[in-house]
């Protein structure tokens, strides 16, 4: 090994990759094709690569001209939409860090992040975003200098001098790029691989949210393994590839895969109109990558139950025949792991002939050459079904720490309940005592912005990234995750519990949204139940079941005897130690405002535990 | 590509405080009963008048003086100069002027997009063949009616309901198509007939926000009659308090909050800031 006086020092070599450059890259390559795809006014339009690094390096002149230095932080608080990815790769054009809030964030949650962070800048995408900061004090955010907002309306009203149009913003962009052209690529030129390119924020289920550092090197080294493809995506990603963007983009399963992989392939990101029109977007994208949370693809498993529960008898009876072959195919490649055997592959070819291929057609995923679950475990049953499909569908594992790099199921090596291998070139291992994961590779973080305890705890002298995650093992190839260190269940006889798996058998309904298994120092395990509202809804009226409001349904005792059906499903699955003994429905759905969700919305199990505390220990009484 | 606001899709009311209406002391009764009496008020461009009153009290007839409906026994109605007493509803909807309902009137059978597009109705110039044969000037007009009806969908947020039937739309959401209808019309006085009636709060709030967007991009000349107080002292302009179907007093939202004849025959009895046993009898 060389040491470092040996080495000659990186700024005199080539730059560093980052963001920047690769759509630089991409841009002089193929200037004219489609890199953005946006629904506006009912039609997709397209922005491309040209025009892309035009807008991120007028932005990067922006900044330039308000004094960004390398290292200073620049926030954004928007949903989904091109700005988005100009504020993020314009930020780091000129080397500064970019900070992401969830749109969802409330007031209290962005002062933090922008204190906390020390941002000078902040984009926000409209009025109620803008709202929400110019709520806070002005002498609470010392260092925020700027408010750039996009969307014009309502805000051209206000007052606050920091408040500054997207266009006008731009525009002193260009103007600053007229009198000093070639600034914000001397700027890349000098960016280093350790530079900082990110602070994103991990949405903390306990304590403050904290700020991971993600440098320009981790950010090459995740995209540069999802570019290569790893063997998951055959031929390679490339520029015939569509992403669909829409899950939060501070978050970094996001940011891997609509921001990293198509910057480092030429894959077109494409936008849809918004949340609502999720499942609208999907079908006129037929996205070829397409990343999902659990909860996504239970929603589109759940849109084609309802679909076909409304299907003319002779569409039901088609379904009926080849479903239930899906069944069979199902069992039959989470055996082989995924690989078709001479049956299964004509039985596969017949059914999607009369009905697969019509299915995936309709939910958007006829093209889906790489789909992912990450970001929580995904129920085996709502797996199996969409690789009977013929829908590929891997669950990974990754985190922000880590870059979003750690192991990840692949093409006929399909472990169901496991997320799948480590990647090729990183090392990753299981604390023998303490069941921990641990990771080590070039895309770990450098830590926790002003956390230095925090850093330590998670990062040890040798380099391995301790998860947080308990897992074991599978046929020494793959990882099962157990749970979260902290959120594994000791029950008064001692017997170690693990209630996400519970909580995930559960959710396999879909009758169910949320459900959180409690019993740590209890005699037995309980369950908070929240129903799924459309979904009830639509059975409650197929069943002549009046309602008004979710907690109304929730109370009814028809709907009771519904979910008492799923806990006995489930509790059939398990040892009677993690069998659900009673349970409860939730009065209300769980909302991020309101404390009892994250960002990403998980469950904050101690802000639910102090809320229906008297709900659960009734369940004792 | 942002949002465009409403007057890059809309012709723009024009020089702000000019008046477009004027209603001179109309009188309408049905056998006898005197609902409106001696009503007159102007409104300018760029001006959202308010105009309250108890149940019963005479708004709505008004209203329905002005887009045609009824036809008061007595006196006139101007808009920007022309007489509109005498003329058929549908006239003086071409004229510019575009209203709601109370309840409300949408073809629920058809989807949002169609009833939208119906409010761009005279404003598709092309004749029957061209229609037919749906080419040339028949789908350059389509599409660019198309164009002003998107803006409007984006306007409202009713994107994931473009292509729901109106009857499957909740309430609020359909009285935020009619709203759409009457924008697509491209109105230069808009008449908004208790617009947020039976709205919770958040539907209350978001067409609030839809008014007062409406009223500063647009700049027409704005008549809303209301139920929903604080919304009417938020946005209003200029306030007519009617009583009985007569005039009780006019003036900004200050001053008819402050009136003590209005607080008699209206306030004082949803606010309880009367003094006790001082009502009007």
């Amino acid at each position: 090994m060389t040491t470092l006086a040996d080495a000659p020092a990186p700024a005199a070599t080539t730059p560093a990759v980052t963001a920047a450059s690769r759509l630089r890259q991409v841009a002089r390559e193929r200037p004219t094709d489609a890199a953005l795809r946006v629904k506006n006014r009912g039609i997709w339009r397209e922005i491309s690569w040209a025009e892309y690094w035009d807008q991120v390096e007028t932005f990067g002149h922006a900044l330039l001209a308000m004094g960004i230095r390398p290292r200073d932080r620049v926030a954004i608080h928007s949903e989904n939409r091109p700005e988005w990815l100009f504020t993020d790769v314009g930020t780091l054009s000129v080397r500064a860090v970019c900070m992401g809030l969830y749109p969802t964030n409330p007031t209290a949650e962005v002062r933090y992040l922008l204190q906390n962070s020390g941002s000078r800048l902040l984009v926000v995408e409209d009025q109620e975003q803008a709202d929400k900061v110019l709520d806070i004090p002005a002498d609470e955010l010392p260092e925020l200098e700027r408010i750039v907002y996009i969307e014009q309306r309502g805000i051209d009203r206000y007052q606050d001098p920091r408040l500054v149009s997207w266009d006008d913003f731009i525009e002193e962009g260009r103007a600053h790029r007229r009198a000093h052209p070639g600034a914000v690529e001397e700027r890349m030129a000098a960016a280093q691989t350790d530079d900082l390119a990110y602070l994103i924020y991990t949405s903390g289920t306990t304590g403050p949210p904290k700020g991971s550092m993600l440098t320009v090197g981790n950010c090459d080294f995740s995209g540069s393994i999802l570019a290569s493809g790893e063997g998951l995506i055959n031929p390679p990603p490339g520029p015939d590839d569509f992403v669909l963007s829409y899950l939060p983009l501070c978050h970094v399963y996001e940011k891997a895969i609509a921001v990293w992989l198509p910057l480092w392939t030429g894959a077109v990101v494409n936008f849809g109109e918004s949340l609502e029109t999720l499942m609208t977007d999907i079908r006129d994208i037929q996205p070829t990558v397409f990343q999902g949370v659990p909860r996504i693809w239970e929603r589109i498993h759940a849109g084609i139950q309802v679909k076909l529960a409304s299907a003319s008898w002779l569409k039901k009876v088609n379904a009926a025949v080849w479903l239930s072959v899906a069944r069979w195919l199902g069992r039959t490649l989470v055996r082989t792991g995924g690989r078709h055997t001479p049956l299964s592959a004509v039985a596969y070819w017949l059914g999607n002939l009369f009905l697969y291929r019509a299915l995936k057609e309709r939910v958007g995923l006829r093209r889906c050459r790489f789909g992912v679950s990450a970001a929580a475990p995904i129920a085996p049953e709502i797996l199996e079904y969409f690789m009977s499909l013929g829908v590929p569908l891997y669950e990974a594992y990754g985190m922000t720490e880590n870059a979003a790099i750690a192991t990840t199921n692949r093409p006929g090596r399909v472990r169901v309940g496991t997320v799948g291998e480590p990647y090729p070139q990183i090392e990753v291992k299981i604390d023998e005592q303490t069941g921990e994961i641990l990771t080590r590779h070039p895309g770990s973080f450098v830590g926790y912005w002003e956390m230095p305890e925090a850093t330590a705890r998670t990062l040890d002298a040798e380099g391995w990234l301790h998860t947080g995650d308990v897992g074991e093992w599978v046929d020494g190839t793959h990882i099962r995750i157990v749970d979260r260190i902290k959120d594994i269940i000791i029950t008064s006889g001692g017997k170690n519990i693990s209630p996400s798996e519970i909580e995930n058998s559960l959710k396999t309904s879909p009758f169910v949204k949320e459900a959180i298994v409690i019993g740590d120092r209890r005699k037995y395990l309980t369950a908070l139940i929240g129903i799924e509202f459309d979904v009830v809804s639509e059975w409650a009226q197929r069943h002549k079941i009046g309602h008004t409001t979710y907690r109304d349904l929730s109370e009814k005792p028809e709907v009771v005897k519904l979910i008492q059906k799923v806990v006995d499903e489930t509790n059939a699955k398990f040892a009677s130690v993690e069998q659900i003994k009673k349970f409860t429905l939730l009065p209300k759905e769980l909302d991020h405002e309101t404390g009892e969700l994250t960002a990403t919305q998980k469950v904050k199990r101690s802000e639910i535990e102090k809320r229906f505390g008297n709900l659960i220990e009734a369940m004792y009484r | 590509m942002r949002a465009r606001r409403l007057h890059e899709v809309l012709p723009h009311g024009g020089e702000p405080g000019k008046v477009i209406l004027e209603v001179d002391n109309i009188h309408l009764s049905f056998a006898g009963v005197k609902a409106v009496d001696g009503v007159s008020f102007s409104v300018h461009t760029n001006e959202l008048f308010a105009i309250i009153g108890p149940n019963g009290a005479g708004k709505t007839s008004i209203f329905n003086c002005v887009s045609g409906f009824y036809h008061p026994q007595r006196g006139a109605v101007r808009y920007e100069g022309r007489e509109l007493l005498g003329m058929r509803p549908d006239r003086i909807a071409d004229l510019g002027i575009a209203r709601t309902f109370q309840n409300i009137e949408l073809f629920p059978q058809m989807t949002v997009l169609d009833n939208l597009m119906l409010g761009r109705h005279k404003h598709l110039k092309y004749g029957t063949l061209a229609a037919l044969v749906r080419a040339g000037r028949a789908s350059r007009e389509e599409a660019r009616n198309r164009e002003v009806v998107e803006g409007l969908v984006e306007f409202l947020g009713l994107q994931p309901v473009r292509k729901s039937y109106v009857a499957m739309l909740p309430y609020g959401l359909q009285k935020r198509v009619e709203l759409g209808r009457a924008l697509a019309m491209a109105p230069r006085l808009l008449m908004l007939d208790e617009p947020v009636a039976g709205m919770n709060l958040e539907e209350t709030e978001d067409m609030a926000r839809f008014i007062n967007d409406i009223r500063w991009e647009l700049g027409i000349g704005i008549i809303l009659v209301e139920h929903e107080m604080r919304m009417v002292m938020d946005l209003a302009d200029t306030v007519l308090a009617v009583d009985f179907g007569r005039p009780i007093a006019v003036g900004t939202p200050a001053e008819i909050q402050n009136n003590p004849d209005v607080i008699r025959a209206y306030l004082g009895e949803e606010h309880g800031t009367a003094p006790a046993g001082g009502g009007a009898e």
